[in-house]
């Protein structure tokens, strides 16, 4: 009962800091299609007297990724004024150039709003239509989704943090006299913290597959019969094998600092 | 014949304040067999302490088996303790180890095998006539019992010099005598140094020893 009592102490903060690191990762990992979706979604339509190349424009703003031509035929068959060909000829060439344009990351309205001020800026550039409303509170609702997200996780980890150190002066109090005793007789710091080791040891990893787990519950049973089709359509990197080396590092070096913080302040006296 | 422990105007303190052992000037030298007497709070457990590196050395200096306590570091301490055999006043032993880990912590810190180990605690035992009791715990112990395992521990490596504080306390005349016939004999025979601080002197004892004593001032004298 007592072994239970000081290894769930321990393995249960560990497994609270645990979830909130995987679910970081996947969330991240999940997500980053809405992301690139949302992203694609925003596109800048410029209207251009001369033709353009993508340095032409990288040139004006350095965030423009792509840059695709509308080709100009296409606006006519939807002009639909193609019935003489001589006609066509000539309209065709006094149309300006119409240019879709990508750009290279996830950019905020104040960002967006910069590119086209200096897009503005060329003379050859007549019009840059952008299409920001719907884009604006998408992304607003996602950033908070996220940011609260994050605050909840790093709460989360500051209170399993605060319960490991609780746990370390209990430890601290089995364990001193021991490690007193063991110093005197000129025991090293590998031989005096062997017994503490182990158990942290096995602690982390009990911790760490505890939390996979949990994951792969998640993943197997909670979202497959879920709605979600944004996290559905990426299932497999849910919960990705790899992870489990993750969470058992991050464990380890958890445990193993909160070991040596006992460790050295083990005072003989 | 060297010297194990030579201290030189050695003064030891726990704070600023009060100096506990002042200007000792001493040497004690292989073979020799110290006893030490003093009131109690006389400083005979601090002049102990300071011998295997548990409290700095304040003013003066304190060479302990060729060692500078003065500014020895960690690893050179770490080596001279494995081989002192140290009995503590208060036994402090391992609660929650067999007294037969116990007595074999010192080989077991050297990394003897289980069968050293095993052969070893049991001839230990016997020599403190606690045979039989190899599978107990220091807790269902009583506090006698207790000590004469932290002595048999103390001797479990053979060390080139002993430190015991009290280590027939709490022992009736007939454990008592068992213990000094084990000190006797490791000075004796091994030619070990043996630095004892007890209350009362045996009245019996077959080998020459030295008697210094601490006053109320924490001067140290010898005796003879
Ligand atoms: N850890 C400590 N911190 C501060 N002062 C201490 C400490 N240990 C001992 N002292 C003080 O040092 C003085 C000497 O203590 P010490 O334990 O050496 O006495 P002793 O001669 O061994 O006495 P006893 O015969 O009762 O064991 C005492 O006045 C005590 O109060
Ligand atoms: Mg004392």
């Amino acid at each position: 009962m007592k072994f239970i009592k000081t290894h769930v102490s321990l393995i249960f903060p560990l497994v609270a800091i645990l979830l909130g690191l995987e679910f970081f990762i996947v969330f991240d990992r999940t997500t980053d299609t809405y992301q690139k979706s949302l992203q694609n979604g925003y596109s800048m339509m410029v209207v251009a007297k001369d033709e353009m190349s993508i340095d032409d424009f990288q040139v004006w703003d350095r965030h423009i990724e792509q840059v695709i031509e509308v080709q100009k035929n296409k606006i006519l068959e939807r002009l639909e004024m193609n019935e003489n060909p001589e006609n066509k000829k000539s309209f065709e060439a006094s149309l300006p150039n119409f240019y879709s344009l990508k750009l290279d990351g996830y950019l905020t309205l104040d960002e967006l709003n910069k590119v086209k001020v200096n897009l503005e800026k060329s003379d050859n550039i007549l019009k840059i239509e952008s299409f920001q409303s719907t884009y604006q509170s998408k992304y607003e609702l996602f950033a908070f989704i996220k940011f609260s997200f994050h605050t909840f996780i790093v709460f989360m980890s500051i209170i399993g943090f605060f319960l490991i150190v609780k746990q370390m002066e209990v430890w601290n109090f089995l364990h001193a006299q021991r490690m007193k005793v063991m110093e005197i007789f000129g025991a090293s710091l590998f031989l005096r913290s062997k017994v503490l080791m182990t158990m942290a040891f096995v602690d982390a990893v009990i911790a760490a597959l505890t939390t996979s787990i949990v994951f792969y519950a998640i993943q197997n049973f909670w979202i497959k019969n879920s709605q979600m089709e944004i996290v559905k359509e990426k299932i497999n990197s849910v919960f990705m094998m790899t992870d489990i080396l993750i969470l058992l590092f991050a464990s380890i070096i958890l445990v193993m600092i909160a070991v040596y913080i006992v460790i050295i302040n083990v005072k003989e006296e | 014949m060297s010297d194990v422990i030579t201290a030189n105007n050695l003064t030891l303190s726990y704070d600023k304040e009060e100096q506990i052992i002042k200007n000792a000037t001493f040497s004690i030298k292989k073979g020799d067999f110290v006893f030490i007497t003093g009131a109690s709070g006389s400083g005979k457990s601090t002049l102990l302490k300071s011998f295997y590196g548990s409290l700095p050395v304040n003013q003066g200096s304190l060479i302990v088996g060729g060692l500078d306590m003065v500014d020895i570091k960690k690893d050179k301490l770490q080596e001279l303790r494995t081989h002192l055999g140290i009995v503590f006043q208060d036994y402090r032993l391992i609660n929650e180890w067999t007294v037969e880990r116990n007595v074999v912590l010192p080989l077991w810190i050297a990394g003897y095998s289980d069968e050293v180990q095993s052969t070893q605690a049991e001839r230990l035992l016997h020599h403190v006539k606690l045979s039989g009791k190899e599978k107990k715990y220091p807790l269902e112990l009583s506090g006698g019992e207790q000590q004469r395992v932290g002595v048999a521990r103390a001797l479990a490596k053979n060390p080139f010099l002993i430190l015991a504080d009290e280590p027939t306390g709490n022992l009736d005349d007939y454990s008592s005598n068992v213990i000094w016939d084990l000190m006797e004999n490791a000075c004796h025979q091994l030619d070990t140094t043996v630095v004892v601080v007890t209350h009362r002197i045996p009245a019996v004892f077959n080998i020459r020893y030295r008697h210094f004593t601490i006053d109320e001032n924490g001067s140290v004298y010898e005796i003879h």
